[in-house]
């Protein structure tokens, strides 16, 4: 009985090797850590769900009263910017470090709010632990305060398609020079160069 | 039967070797608390109870954890995740060497490892508040943060000059709770460190004018803690940083 349940797993372990083809990102990629997400959807996914696209990532808590629903918008606003190709290889992702209060549905809810493209923006949610050092990967800094509001800096970072920082920033309208980066970064691959977003 | 005597009697020397528990965990009581941060209306916080590591991690515990984690080994770690100064100080990824002694605190870790330290010893880096909460104790009493005599012995601590090599952990004398080295070895990562200013803080406002927003302003060597923390990014490391882990206490608060 034992013989056999280890030969199946020596099985399933070469199956599922077999199966991940994916390399590992590289060594400045964001994607580096192993974070849990939980999307609007309520599917488990990584920080890596959009990876392959040049991204755009920030964090926000849904019940925020003005400065995330400000920040979802300027996201739109510099991806209005893009021409349609350009915008269809952007992916955007929102992660939640208020996980209690934003679930998937409230998430969705959000989503919803916002007509935010259901194909290309992923809301999400992320454990207190993997918050954190997700925060402290883009420089964010969050607070919880006693009434259940958090004080939190906004950034918003662009990532090219393995996950490294292009460019990021902290002006919500206007930064001509992170529009500029973004719509350098979702033109199409140039043949012989695989790389979405080249540093 | 004396054959399995004599062996039990030969194992018995490596079994009492094995016996002092390595950097234990020390409790903390609940407290109400003032803190150097500014916490808007409130005047207090309240810190439950909280285990904490009686000295910073060493060299020694630091090797023996990337022994068994080789992902967060110097040359593998993900340079996302760790500066390329990260354990410079040691001779190789697996070797300390002369200038990294096994019971000095090792430094030159990312907040990412060390938080990675202490999730693989079913821990955590303590919060800002616990820290203070902690380091506020001299060896007779809870808050000596109004003792003159006690801060001017921390502000000597921060005036001696870096660079030298660091003493190793736990040579002076524990603070009332049992805790070795908060103040005058090493400077410590926490978890929340780049959460302890308001996010609309500006760094040089926060060593100028807006200074005047911390409580405590007098209490100058938490106030150099807080600015440094402030300054760092998850990735940095530093020649006299170092961290040591935290855990909720059982029963808590």
């Amino acid at each position: 009985m034992r013989g056999r349940s280890s030969v199946l797993c020596g099985l399933l372990a070469s199956v599922a090797a077999a199966v991940c083809l994916c390399a590992e990102p590289p060594t400045d990629s964001l994607y580096q850590l192993p974070a849990q997400l939980t999307t609007q959807q309520g599917i488990r996914t990584g920080l890596d769900v959009d990876r392959g696209h040049p991204t755009v990532i920030s964090m926000f808590y849904g019940s925020c009263p003005a400065a995330c629903p400000m920040l979802i918008t300027a996201i739109q606003v510099y991806e209005a910017q893009l021409d349609e190709p350009s915008r269809d290889r952007l992916r955007v992702l929102m992660v939640s470090f208020d996980a209690a209060r934003d679930t998937p549905s409230q998430l969705a809810q959000v989503a919803k709010l916002h007509r935010a493209d259901p194909g290309r923006w992923t809301f999400a949610n992320a454990a207190d632990a993997d918050a954190r050092k997700i925060a402290a990967l883009l420089g964010i800094s969050y607070r919880r305060l006693p009434d259940g509001d958090y004080d939190h800096s906004l950034i918003i970072t662009l990532l090219d398609g393995e996950g490294r920082v292009v460019a990021s920033t902290t002006t919500l309208v206007g930064d001509e020079q992170f529009a500029a980066k973004l719509r350098a970064a979702t033109q199409p691959p140039t043949p012989g160069d695989p790389q979405t977003a080249p540093r | 039967m004396p054959a399995r005597l004599l062996l039990a009697l030969l194992l018995l020397p490596c079994l009492g070797t094995a016996a002092p528990e390595e950097n234990p965990y020390r409790r903390v009581p609940a407290a109400e608390f003032r803190s150097a941060l500014p916490l808007g209306k409130q005047d207090k916080i309240r810190v439950h109870s909280f285990l904490l590591q009686s000295h910073p991690v060493t060299n020694g515990e630091f090797l023996a954890f990337v022994t068994a984690h080789p992902r967060w080994r110097r040359g593998a770690v993900a340079a996302v995740m760790a500066g390329a100064d990260y354990l410079s100080a040691w001779t190789g990824p697996l070797e300390l060497g002369a200038t990294a002694g096994a019971s000095q605190p090792v430094t030159r870790v990312s907040w990412f490892a060390a938080e990675a330290y202490c999730e693989a010893q079913h821990a955590r880096l303590p919060d800002w508040y616990e820290w203070e909460l902690a380091a506020a104790a001299s060896d007779s009493v809870r808050d000596a943060r109004s003792d003159p005599a006690w801060r001017q012995q921390l502000l000597d601590w921060y005036s001696r000059p870096a660079g030298k090599p660091l003493p190793a952990v736990a040579q002076g004398a524990a603070n009332v709770y049992g805790l070795y080295d908060l103040h005058g070895l090493v400077w410590e990562w926490v978890r929340d460190f780049n959460s302890l200013l308001p996010a609309d803080a500006d760094p040089e406002k926060f060593c100028g004018s807006g200074a005047l927003d911390v409580q405590q302003k007098d209490n100058y060597a938490v106030l150099m803690r807080i600015a440094m923390l402030g300054s760092l990014r998850a990735s940095d490391t530093g020649h006299t940083v170092g961290f040591r882990c935290a855990r909720a206490a059982e029963g808590a608060p």
